[in-house]
C-alpha cells in the first residue's frame, strides 16, 4: 500500500461537486428526448431493427444510463477504491462534453439515419472513452488490489470497455462498410453491454452498498470471490461461441450466463429480505422494481432464443433497461445527490440541513411511482395493443424524466440556499 | 492473529446493527426505546471512534510517518459523526420522527462512507505496518471496543 491510495482520503482528492454532478444533470435530458421521440413515432416499440428504435435504445443506454455511470465513477473511484482519478474535475468537463456531444450524434446517426453522423460520433465517443478509460486506469494502476470491490470494478470497466468497443466497430460497419460480420458482432455488443458493463458493475457496486446502507448480513463470500471471474470468463466463452456459429453449445451457455445474473439478482432479494432496516427505504423499493424486472428480462431472452415473435427481444429490452438499470440508478442518484450536497455544504463550513431537507421523501415517491407506471405503460405498448399505448408511455417517460430533473434542481436550489443563508 | 482490518469491520456491522434498533423503534413510535437504542448506538460508536483516535491512528502514524495523512481526513469525519448523533440525540428529545429520520439517513450515509474508506484502504494500510505489534494491539484494541458492550 503506498501514498497514492492514502492520499484519496485527502479532502484535495475528493472531486468538486460539479464533476459528478454535470453528468447527473445531463442524463435525464436524454431520458425526456426518449420519452418524445416515443411520444412521436410509437410504432419504435415494434421491432428492435428500425433506425428509430436503435436511436430510443441509445437515448436510454448511452444518453442516459452511461452519462449517470460514468458521473458516478469519479465519485465512487475514490471511496471504494482508494483511487481518485487525476486532474478530475478537468478530466470530468472533458468526458462530460465528448461523450454528450457523441451521444447526441450516435442516436441521429442511428435514427436518421446519416452515416457521416454516425462517424462522426464515432470520434466523438471513441475520445471521450479514451480519456476516461486511460483516467481511469491510471488511477486504478496505482493502488493494489485488497478487497472484492475494487477487482470486480476493473473487470466491469473492462467489460464495459469491449462493449463500447463493439458498439463503435458496429456503428463503422454500418456508416462505412467496415468488412466485418454485423450479426454476431451485435449481439456481443449486447450481451456485453448489459452483463460485461452495466451488470457487473451493478455487482461490484452492491457488494459494498446492499450491506452497507442497508444494513443487511454481507453477500455470501463465494460470490463476492468468483461471480465477477466466473462472469466474465463465461462472456469470453459465449462471445467464442457466437463468433464460431456454434449454436447448440451458445444456447447452454446463455442458460449458464443468465444462472450467474440470476444467483446475483437472487441473493441481493434474499439479503434485502433480512434487512435489519425496519422500514424499506424508496432505494430499497426502487431496487426491489429493478431486481424484479431483470428476472422478467431475462426470462424474455431464453423465450426469444425459441421463438420468432419480434415481442420478445424487444420486450427483454424494456424490461432490462427502463425496469431494471434504470430503476437501480434512480435509487443510487437519490442517495448518491443529496449526500454530496450535503457534504460539500459540511467541508465548506456550512451546518448542512440533513438530507431529507436537502431532499424531502414526497417527491421522490411519486417520481418513483410514475417510473414504475411507465414502465408498465412500456409493456403494454410493446405488447402492440394500439398505437395509443405507445404514444401515452411516450408521454409519461417524458414526464417522468422531466420529474427527475426537476428533483435534482430542486436539492441543488436547497444547496444553494443553504450555501448563502 | 486477526488483522485491523477483521476487527474493526466487524465492529462497523455490530454498529450497525445497534443503528438499525434506533429507526424501528422510533418507526412504531416507542420513543423510550428509541432512546435506550440511540444510548447504546452513542456508545457503541464512541468506543468504536475513541479506540482508533486513541490507539489505532498514533500507532499508525509513527509507524509510516504519515501524521498528515488518511488519518487526518478520518479524525475530521468522526468530528462530523459526532455532530450527527448530537443532531439525532437533539431530534429524540424534541420527539419530532421527521427530522430524526433525516439526521439518522445522512448520519448512515456519512458513516457508511467513511467506513468504506477505512476498511477498503485505511485499515489494509495499518495491517501493512502495524502487523508486527498485532499480538499487543489486538487485544488491547478488542477491550477498547468491548467496553461498550455492543
Ligand atoms: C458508446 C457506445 C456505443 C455505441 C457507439 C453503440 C453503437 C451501436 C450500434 C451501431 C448498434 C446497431 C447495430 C445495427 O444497426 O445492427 C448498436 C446496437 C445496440 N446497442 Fe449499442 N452502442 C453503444 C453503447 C451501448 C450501450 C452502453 C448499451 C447498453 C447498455 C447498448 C445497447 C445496444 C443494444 C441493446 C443494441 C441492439 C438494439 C436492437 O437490437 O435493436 N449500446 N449499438
Amino acid at each position: 500500500m503506498n501514498m497514492a491510495a492514502g492520499n484519496a482520503l485527502g479532502y484535495e482528492a475528493a472531486p468538486a461537486f460539479s464533476a459528478p454532478l454535470r453528468f447527473f444533470l445531463t442524463a435525464p435530458l436524454f431520458g425526456v428526448l426518449a420519452g418524445v421521440l416515443l411520444l412521436v413515432m410509437p410504432e419504435l416499440l415494434e421491432s428492435r431493427w428500425t433506425p428509430g428504435a436503435l436511436a430510443l435504445t441509445h437515448l436510454v443506454t448511452v444518453g442516459f444510463m452511461l452519462t449517470v455511470m460514468l458521473g458516478a465513477m469519479f465519485q465512487i473511484l475514490p471511496v471504494v477504491a482508494g483511487a481518485p482519478i487525476p486532474a478530475t474535475t478537468v478530466v470530468a468537463t472533458i468526458v462530460h462534453l465528448l461523450m454528450s456531444a457523441g451521444a447526441v450524434a450516435l442516436v441521429w446517426g442511428l435514427g436518421a439515419p446519416a452515416p457521416d453522423v454516425l462517424v462522426i460520433a464515432v470520434w466523438l465517443l471513441g475520445a471521450g472513452c479514451a480519456v476516461f478509460f486511460v483516467a481511469a486506469a491510471i488511477a486504478l494502476l496505482r493502488v493494489p488490489i485488497t478487497q472484492a470491490t475494487p477487482r470486480d470494478m476493473r473487470f466491469a470497466l473492462i467489460g464495459l470497455g469491449i462493449a463500447i468497443l463493439l458498439g463503435l466497430t458496429l456503428a463503422m460497419i454500418i456508416a462505412r462498410g467496415l468488412a466485418l460480420p454485423l450479426v454476431p458482432l451485435l449481439k456481443l455488443h449486447v450481451g456485453w453491454a448489459w452483463l460485461g458493463g452495466v451488470g457487473m458493475l451493478l455487482g461490484a457496486t452492491a457488494w459494498i452498498v446492499v450491506p452497507m446502507f442497508q444494513i443487511t448480513p454481507p453477500y455470501p463470500a463465494a460470490l463476492t470471490r468468483y461471480w465477477a471471474f466466473a462472469t466474465f470468463t463465461t462472456l469470453l466463452i459465449w462471445s467464442a461461441t457466437v463468433m464460431y456459429e456454434l449454436t447448440s453449445i451458445e444456447f447452454v451457455i446463455v442458460i449458464a450466463l443468465v444462472a450467474l445474473a440470476g444467483a446475483f439478482i437472487g441473493n441481493t432479494l434474499a439479503l434485502q429480505r433480512r434487512s435489519r432496516k425496519s422500514i424499506p427505504d424508496i432505494t430499497q423499493r426502487a431496487f426491489q422494481l429493478g431486481l424484479g424486472s431483470l428476472i422478467a428480462g431475462l426470462i424474455c431472452i431464453l423465450v426469444s432464443y425459441h421463438s420468432d415473435s419480434p415481442l420478445w427481444p424487444v420486450l427483454s429490452g424494456v424490461l432490462i433497461l427502463h425496469g431494471g438499470f434504470i430503476s437501480v440508478m434512480l435509487g443510487m442518484l437519490y442517495k448518491i445527490v443529496p449526500f454530496l450536497a450535503w457534504l460539500h455544504l459540511t467541508q465548506a463550513g456550512v451546518r448542512a440541513p440533513n438530507m431529507k431537507k436537502l431532499q424531502p421523501d414526497a417527491p421522490v415517491r411519486k417520481q418513483l411511482i410514475a417510473h414504475a407506471i411507465t414502465l408498465a405503460a412500456l409493456i403494454v405498448a410493446t405488447l402492440g395493443v394500439s398505437a395509443w399505448a405507445g404514444r401515452i408511455a411516450g408521454m409519461l417517460m417524458t414526464i417522468e424524466f422531466a420529474w427527475l430533473l426537476n428533483n435534482m434542481i430542486n436539492v441543488i436550489r436547497a444547496y444553494r440556499r443553504a450555501g448563502s443563508a | 492473529m486477526t488483522s485491523i482490518t477483521e476487527l474493526m469491520t466487524h465492529d462497523h456491522r455490530a454498529c450497525d446493527e445497534v443503528f438499525a434498533t434506533i429507526e424501528t423503534a422510533v418507526a412504531k413510535g416507542d420513543w423510550d426505546k428509541a432512546g435506550a437504542a440511540l444510548t447504546a448506538f452513542g456508545e457503541a460508536l464512541e468506543a468504536h471512534l475513541s479506540a482508533e483516535e486513541t490507539t489505532i491512528f498514533p500507532r499508525f502514524e509513527s509507524a509510516s510517518g504519515m501524521v498528515d495523512g488518511p488519518t487526518r481526513m478520518m479524525r475530521m469525519e468522526h468530528t462530523e459523526m459526532r455532530r450527527g448523533l448530537d443532531n439525532m440525540r437533539d431530534a429524540l428529545e424534541r420527539k419530532d420522527a421527521d427530522d430524526l429520520s433525516g439526521e439518522a439517513e445522512t448520519l448512515l450515509i456519512l458513516m457508511q462512507q467513511h467506513n468504506m474508506k477505512e476498511e477498503n484502504i485505511l485499515y489494509p494500510m495499518c495491517d501493512n505496518h502495524l502487523s508486527g505489534e498485532m499480538a499487543t494491539l489486538g487485544p488491547k484494541i478488542t477491550s477498547q471496543l468491548k467496553a461498550s458492550g455492543a
